[in-house]
């Protein structure tokens, strides 16, 4: 699996020196990642069940889940660049999973379009049937 | 009705404006040139604005052509890239990443994109 990763250089070390490199990293790979999108949405089918926008919504919400990493002092041990390279580095690797359709159809709509909440998945078979019911399905408890 | 033709014969009457104008709007499309398909920027206000508009953290009301995306919408650095990444998909452009960064505002983006050869 080297030889696909090699194609796709813009998230790869030599770490960022400081922070204002590795927010403009973050935005290169945000880039990337838009740019990739119609591959994407060709890939796995995904033309009738989300639009391109939407799926660009829910890469920043996932990107703005690590905004919170930008406290040096929090991480006195690791400066906080190296941590966002980090984070950057597994995000480069998911999106080259996704893109060599390494993952499948459910997992992608699993886990940004349904994940984030774009669109809703309405069980059609629960409807109408009693609140008991409902509640029994969700959890064990009340 | 006589001394009316009689003045006309020695007259020359210009041709009234309406006339004039139509034919000058006319002249300005040129079947055959492909350099007539750029955008009017009236065309390409209106497209900004609505990607800006359908953007969900943005209050359509609030939208001008002339709004800077963090002073006057509230949205922070990520979403001016991912708006910037939504005008490159409506315009079909590739913005390179240098440019990117300097499209800040409303006017900046209409203006980048007017004067792009390649949109469309």
């Amino acid at each position: 699996m080297a030889a696909p990763f090699t194609l796709r250089k813009i998230g790869v070390p030599p770490n960022s020196a400081n922070l204002t490199e590795a927010r403009r990293r973050v935005f290169d790979f945000f880039r990337a990642a838009c740019r990739s999108l119609p591959t994407v949405m060709d890939i796995y089918n995904l033309q009738d069940v989300v639009a391109p926008s939407q799926l660009r919504f829910a890469i920043s919400a996932q990107i703005r889940n690590n905004a919170h990493v930008t406290d040096p002092k929090a991480l006195p041990l690791i400066s906080v660049s190296l941590v966002i390279d980090l984070l950057l580095f597994k995000g480069m690797e998911e999106l080259t999973d996704i893109v060599d359709h390494a993952k499948q159809r459910h997992h992608i709509i699993g886990q940004y379009v349904v994940g984030e909440g774009l669109v809703q998945n309405t069980g059609s078979k629960d409807q109408g049937k009693s609140d008991f019911l409902k509640n029994f399905y969700t959890s064990n408890y009340v | 009705m006589a001394l009316r033709t009689a003045v006309l014969r020695h007259l020359r009457v210009p041709v009234t404006g309406s006339n004039q104008s139509q034919i000058g709007f006319l002249g300005s499309i040129r079947a055959f040139s492909s350099h007539d398909d750029h955008l009017s920027k009236q065309e390409v206000v209106d497209r900004v604005l609505d990607v800006v508009k359908c953007f969900p953290k943005v209050d359509p009301a609030k939208v001008t052509p002339d709004v800077h995306f963090q002073k006057d919408l509230g949205l922070d650095s990520l979403d001016t890239v991912e708006i910037v990444m939504a005008i490159e998909e409506e315009f079909k452009l590739e913005i390179p990443d240098k440019e990117a960064e300097k499209v800040d505002s409303c006017p900046l983006a209409i203006e980048y994109v007017f004067n792009h050869p390649m949109s469309s």
